[in-house]
């Protein structure tokens, strides 16, 4: 099966700065799979999943998604290509608006009509549970509240690719329960999803591979119940 | 005195608030183009910031070399009308509105323009996004921009020349009525204009909080 995201001989570096953040990173993400991504922190997690969400252009290396390389196509192509993939911040970034209306507002940029925009925000947070926080406004929530309707808002658009940063970081148990069930259901309708995590539980509890990095490089991959020893 | 009073806080008001508006324009689309251009704005932001507190006096001066008969722009017969204080204090208040809002839309744009990419928006919705979310520091950098402009003296007397009914605004009334020794008459014009700076920082305000509903 052809990797709906690739990564090739990828570095990266931030402005400004002198070391190298991702050193040679090699990374396939499939539809339909459950992919964990540990590590210690600035093991370069974060930046490999934004260089995979094309919010970050390699400093060296190609990000190919769907088998085109992302940085040499043309603009149309890009947003066609971006809609396909959707990050999720580790630090949670709500909207002016209600909790509804964030978990809708993926759908919004997609040019769905409100009302149906809204209407399967809705039933994505019944899914979760959370339907009570619909009309809450975005300072109304708290960090585990604001980090679900994160979490929801990019499940509601519907990527073929889910990339969550540390989605577990303020849930409580039950939540991360349920994000551990919602996580295998999309996978079994098709969705590939990469969680970058410290959360080993979860990361043991619903994926299919796992990669290790440390200080920007790969330094393991297989399965989880190998590569995740406590 | 009073009638003339107000009429020269409304001419104030309309040459400063025209200055303001005018400058915001053009500042706001470079802070936005700055923030988008980490290269030019490496280069370009130091200046401007070190141009905030440009002396009002030397942009004066400068308008008025290149406004006067002898100048490159001699022809327009700008000089010591009230369309020559608005075009030197959009001048002057731009490096402080463009580093102000600059600064706003960095910050929001990592935040916001960075969550709309990730959540598929074309290159236009993130920008619309970062602007709506920045309305108030956007508003904070006028209003300052707006305040510099108000109370500024040097643009006003060298390209406007106090011409009572015409040019004469408060700053220019103040220095004249301080040159009279009418001390009273100066300091209740003063309180006056900072009473005005209040006024409109304080409407701002309020029309933002009315958004935030
Ligand atoms: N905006 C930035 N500017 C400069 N350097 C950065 C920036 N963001 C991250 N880095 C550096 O890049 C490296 C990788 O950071 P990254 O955020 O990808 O780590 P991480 O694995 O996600 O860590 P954590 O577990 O703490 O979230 C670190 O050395 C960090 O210092
Ligand atoms: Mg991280």
């Amino acid at each position: 099966m052809r990797a709906a995201i690739e990564l090739r001989g990828v570095w990266h570096t931030y402005p400004g700065s002198r070391r190298w953040a991702l050193e040679g990173v090699d990374l396939e993400i499939r539809e339909g799979r459950i992919l964990a991504v540990v590590g210690p922190n600035g093991s370069g997690k974060t930046t490999m999943l934004k260089l995979a969400g094309t919010l970050y252009r390699p400093t060296r290396g190609t990000v190919r998604l769907w088998g085109s390389d992302f940085w040499a196509s043309d603009g149309s192509q890009r947003l066609r290509l971006r809609r396909l993939v959707v990050y999720v911040h580790e630090k949670p970034v709500l909207v002016r608006g209600t909790a509804l209306h964030n978990v809708a507002y993926g759908l919004l940029l997609r040019g769905y009509p409100p009302e149906e925009a809204l209407e399967r925000a809705r039933s994505v947070m019944e899914r979760m549970g959370v339907a009570g926080l619909a009309s809450r406004e975005r300072g109304q929530l708290s960090a585990g509240e604001a980090q679900l309707v994160s979490i929801l808002r990019a499940v509601a658009a519907e990527p073929r690719v889910l990339l969550l940063d540390e989605p577990t970081a303020h849930l409580d148990l039950e939540k991360r329960r349920r994000l551990a069930s919602l996580l295998r259901e999309l996978r079994d309708r098709g969705m590939g999803v990469v969680v970058a995590t410290h959360d080993y539980l979860l990361a043991r509890r619903v994926a299919d591979e796992a990669v290790v990095l440390e200080e920007g490089r790969i330094r393991v991959r297989g399965p989880p119940g190998r590569v995740l020893e406590v | 005195m009073p009638g003339e009073a107000l009429e020269i806080a409304a001419r104030s008001l309309a040459i400063s608030g025209t200055a303001t508006l005018l400058s915001s324009t053009w500042s706001i689309v470079l802070a936005y183009m700055l923030a988008r251009s980490p290269r030019a704005s490496r280069l370009l932001v130091p200046f401007l910031e070190a141009l905030v507190g440009i002396p009002t006096v030397l942009v004066g001066l400068l308008l008025y070399l290149l406004l006067s008969s002898q100048g490159p722009l001699g022809m327009f017969r700008l000089l010591y009308t009230p369309k020559a204080i608005v075009v030197g204090q959009a001048i002057l208040i731009t490096p402080l509105i463009t580093s102000v809002a600059y600064r706003v839309l960095t910050h929001s744009w990592s935040m916001y323009g960075e969550l709309a990419l990730a959540l598929g928006a074309a290159e236009r919705q993130a920008a619309r996004l970062v602007f709506s979310e920045s309305l108030p520091g956007l508003a904070a950098a006028v209003v300052m921009g707006f305040s510099r402009a108000f109370g500024e003296l040097g643009v006003a007397l060298m390209v406007g020349g106090n011409i009572r009914g015409y040019t004469r605004v408060i700053t220019t009334a103040i220095a004249l009525e301080v040159s009279r020794g009418e001390f009273g008459l100066a300091l209740s014009l003063g309180a006056m204009l900072v009473a005005i700076l209040v006024l409109v920082s304080l409407t701002l305000r309020f029309l933002g909080r009315l958004r935030e509903r």
